[in-house]
């Protein structure tokens, strides 16, 4: 992608340039306003039906009685159906509930009354993590052998995606054509099934998300299970149907961060170089068949002869999903206090070990410029603090690449000289409209006031899911070939209408351009234009050409937090973060930078307050709300310093996922660095932090 | 809630709220037993004024004002998120006061003036908050934005210049779950005439 126009204004922090630094998101008046209408705001369809499943409540348990017949009495209650006798987590549905109100359908569960019998069930990775295997020979030798040995155990929480807007849909089946209106990541993906369940054809099937309420991960999984029940009831009774979870629900059958269980015995020498051994990790992924890795280590650091196994543990808790950056944060968190761990142990200052840890560049470079603004040279050694409030600091890498996917995009211009870039993906809130429109304004050189932005609809041409990062670096070369064929037909129908000679045209900031001079203003030029609209049309294979290199397109980044412990009351606070990110060639900085503050403030409510807590004896959730469930909130908030890293960056990369992974490690080597005893369970916890102060480990 | 049935419970909810709405509504809900005035358990006629019209709906006694609006009176821009006055996604002004609807029944909002998000542009202008949150980018997915929005209105009508520590404690009641909230203080900043907190230095 050519050229970077403007340098980044206001934040004088950014390294480099940006294709758009001010313009505000597309949607923005929309969202502030109340006028964006979600997906569960569809309360106005008339005749609109509620829908919910009946849950087991229990980690596991037998259903041994229900008053079917009362809750069916309940007033405006159409139907009741258990359709499963046992629970093997809480929150399985065994059972379905329609009714004309959300009122109706709550007191309808009341009066089904439900008689459980509980059964044992296991609830934590602990409970059912097997044996660790045994460790090969060559590790063993050099863990045997070595002076210097790490052995510790790490753990996870289960954190809960928690989007605002929970999972769901309302479906309304019209006879020969259905309107669906789900809470998805994926508007292509979302009608997989839907037609089924509708009996209609694909084309039939208008899947439209035009916003959605928050997309972490687990709003990848199609229409998922309540838009299927949506779809059958509404094909039942030819209503619309919404059925969302509520905020109970949610928490248990909506997917999560796993938990994970890390055994790490390694030998280094001393001068910190690790010189190997065995990770084991344990990854707690509820009734799902798999997918509860870590990615420890990252490939970032040299591990030496490292012998690397995993076990995923089945316990009686709601299956995992893909969470904003499945497996990292957890390993991160693991690879970066092991680093610091080791860079103690052996004398050496954490960021020195890492640059001799890593040969990359873009790492050493990143490295080096976040310990200057950080302030590093302030950072105490560890455990040398005696003050009841002691500061600490600590660092943590990330990389992330660049997952293909098909995208197809059209410009169509209109005699008015109204422009819509259309294109099937949707804006989780990653800000893709606003980066959508901008790289059509940009490359048809109008501006982008003169920009319209149709996405989120499954009619649309086909556009990548909102999951791995992968919207805006595979939507960008399908959105500038259409902005550049669409350029085309303008210049044509100008050159045809005025006897230019169309190659020697361009257009650019709105006005016609004739070798360099302006000539005819935009609206002019669409005057001319032979039909009411033209097409311009761009495609992406999602295929890499053959010039570049492997590992090329990687996202990079480096983060520094420095924190303060109060040694009293164990509690952290975190003052300040600097968060330090490649993606590319940024194609709008307000948005971008918006990223990356969102992906560190989620990985501080990693770090230190997000947990699915269990209680064993029922194998139950105790939090399932917003109350217990802590989320970061406003008092916790660290001062954020995003850095948009633009040196030598070319072509669009990818910025979702990547500036949430190292922001728990660089927290927990802060605390660690504050109080000379590391905290090796997340989330960081009073508790936790009291415990190792008093060397009872965590 | 053992002891306390559900009908006795609206009982004494409907105390207060008989205090607030003084004209009989919906007789036909209402009865008298020893004295005490019960309303429901079938649908009353609740009429509340917000954003400055009158809106009539027959509802269950028991609707929250946040279902009255979204569920009735259809104005979504008021979110359902927690259900439980834990994170503000429900957040309106009731007689200029930051209220989370979700924990206030609608009978007991007869009488008050609400506002929400729909609102508070008066005259087709944007409310200085919302310019600056749109400036700062002061969200993303925007579920929880409307909330913020009014939250941040609230306290600057208490606090026309807050601290930066100000905005945090008058903002605490309102989450985030994408985690904007830097760029929510440096709109609030901006909205109070205030210098927002940019990098490089600060």
């Amino acid at each position: 992608m050519p050229g970077i126009e403007r340098p980044t204004m206001n934040r004088p922090g950014n390294l480099g340039q940006t294709l758009n630094d001010d313009t505000s998101r597309l949607d923005a008046v929309a969202k502030v306003t109340g006028a964006a209408k979600f997906s569960r705001d569809r309360y106005e369809l008339d005749e609109l039906l509620f829908a919910c499943f009946v849950r087991c409540p229990y980690g596991s348990a037998e259903l041994e009685s229900y008053d079917a017949e009362a809750a069916r009495a309940v007033p405006g209650v159409l139907e009741v159906e258990i359709t499963g006798g046992e629970g093997k987590y809480q929150g399985q549905p065994v059972g379905t509930v329609v009714a004309e109100s959300k009122t109706a359908l709550r007191r309808a569960l009341r009066a089904l009354a439900p008689q459980w019998r509980m059964r044992q069930s296991i609830s934590g990775v602990e409970e059912g993590a097997g044996e660790a295997p045994m460790t090969e020979p060559g590790p063993a030798k050099l863990l045997e052998e070595s002076d210097l040995v790490l052995d510790a155990t790490y753990s996870t929480s289960v954190q809960t995606h928690s989007p605002f807007e929970t999972h769901g849909g309302v479906v309304h089946h019209r006879g020969d054509r259905a309107v669906a209106y789900i809470s998805t990541q994926g508007v292509q993906a979302a009608a997989d099934g839907l037609d089924r369940e509708l009996d209609l054809k694909r084309a039939d099937i208008d899947v439209r998300c035009e916003y959605i309420g928050g997309g972490f991960g687990s709003k990848l999984n199609g229409a998922g299970k309540e838009g299927a029940l949506a779809a059958q009831v509404s094909t039942k009774y030819m209503r619309p149907v919404m059925v969302f979870t509520d905020r109970y629900e949610d928490h248990l059958d909506t997917g999560n961060r796993p938990s994970l269980l890390a055994r790490v015995r390694l030998a280094y020498g001393r001068d910190g170089t690790i010189e190997g051994g065995h990770i084991h990790t344990w990854g707690g992924v509820g009734v799902a068949r798999g997918g509860g890795g870590a990615v420890v280590p990252s490939g970032r650091y040299g591990f030496g002869q490292l012998q690397r196994t995993h076990e995923d543990v089945q316990m009686n808790t709601g299956a995992l999903r893909a969470f904003r950056a499945p497996g990292r944060p957890q390993g991160s968190f693991v690879e970066e206090l092991v680093i610091d761990e080791i860079a103690l142990g052996s004398g050496q200052d954490p960021v020195e070990l890492r640059l001799r840890l890593t040969e990359d560049p873009d790492f050493h470079a990143m490295l080096q410029e976040g310990a200057e603004r950080i302030g590093w040279d302030r950072r105490a050694a560890s455990g040398e603090q005696n003050g009841t409030v002691r500061r600490g600091f600590g660092c943590g890498t990330s990389s992330w690449g660049r997952y293909p996917a098909r995208a197809e995009a059209e410009v169509v211009v209109h005699r008015d000289g109204s422009v819509e870039a259309r294109t099937g993906t949707q804006d989780i809130g990653t800000g893709m409209r606003t980066v959508a429109g901008v790289l059509a304004s940009y490359h048809l050189g109008v501006p982008i006031d003169a920009v319209r932005v149709a996405i989120g609809r499954s009619g649309l041409p086909p556009g990548p899911a909102s999951g791995g990062s992968m919207t805006s670096h595979n939507v960008a070369p399908a959105m500038k070939q259409a902005a550049e064929d669409a350029k085309r037909l303008v210049l044509q129908a100008v050159g045809e209408r005025t006897g230019r000679a169309t190659d020697a045209m361009d257009i650019a900031g709105g006005e016609v351009l004739e070798n360099g001079e302006a000539v005819m203003g935009w609206r002019e030029a669409c005057k001319l234009l032979p039909s009411d609209t033209v097409v311009g049309r761009g495609e992406w294979s999602g295929q890499r050409g053959p010039s570049e290199r492997v590992g090329e397109g990687n996202s990079k980044g480096a983060q520094f937090v420095e924190l303060t412990v109060d040694t009293e009351t164990g509690v952290v606070r975190v003052e300040r973060v600097v968060a330090i990110q490649s993606c590319g060639v940024v194609v709008c900085r307000k948005t971008a930078e918006n990223q990356i503050i969102g992906g560190v403030t989620q990985g501080l409510s990693y770090a230190l307050f997000e947990e699915k807590r269990m209680d064993r004896a029922t194998g139950s959730m105790v939090n399932p709300n917003l109350e217990m469930y802590k989320i970061i909130g406003t008092g916790d908030m660290p001062h954020i310093e995003p850095v948009l890293w633009l040196k030598e960056q070319t072509g669009v990369r990818s910025l979702g996922e990547p500036p949430t992974i190292p922001t728990a490690g660089a927290t927990a080597c802060a605390v660690f660095n504050a109080i000379g005893a590391p905290v090796r369970s997340l989330p960081m916890t009073p508790d936790k932090v009291l415990a190792a102060l008093e060397g009872g480990g965590a | 809630m053992s002891g306390v049935t559900r009908r006795s419970f609206l009982q004494t909810m409907g105390l207060s709220a008989a205090a607030a709405a003084a004209q009989a509504k919906a007789e036909q809900a209402v009865e008298i037993v020893g004295g005490v005035r019960i309303i429901g358990p079938g649908p009353v006629a609740v009429t509340l004024r917000v954003n400055g019209r009158e809106l009539a709906h027959e509802v269950d006694p028991a609707t929250t004002l946040m279902e009255f609006l979204r569920w009735h009176a259809h104005l979504t821009g008021t979110k359902e998120v927690c259900d439980r006055g834990a994170c503000g996604g429900c957040s309106v002004l009731v007689d200029g006061k930051l209220v989370d609807s979700c924990m206030m029944l609608a009978l007991d909002a007869e009488g008050t003036e609400v506002t929400t998000i729909e609102g508070l542009r008066s005259g087709g202008e944007l409310d200085a908050v919302q310019e600056a949150f749109i400036t700062h980018d002061a969200l993303q997915c925007g579920f929880c934005t409307p909330g913020l929005v009014l939250a941040a209105r609230a306290l600057l009508n208490e606090n026309p210049e807050p601290t930066l520590e100000e905005i945090k404690e008058g903002l605490s009641g309102n989450q985030c779950r994408c985690g904007t909230y830097s760029n929510v203080f440096n709109a609030v900043l901006t909205a109070s005439g205030q210098k927002p907190i940019m990098d490089g230095g600060a």
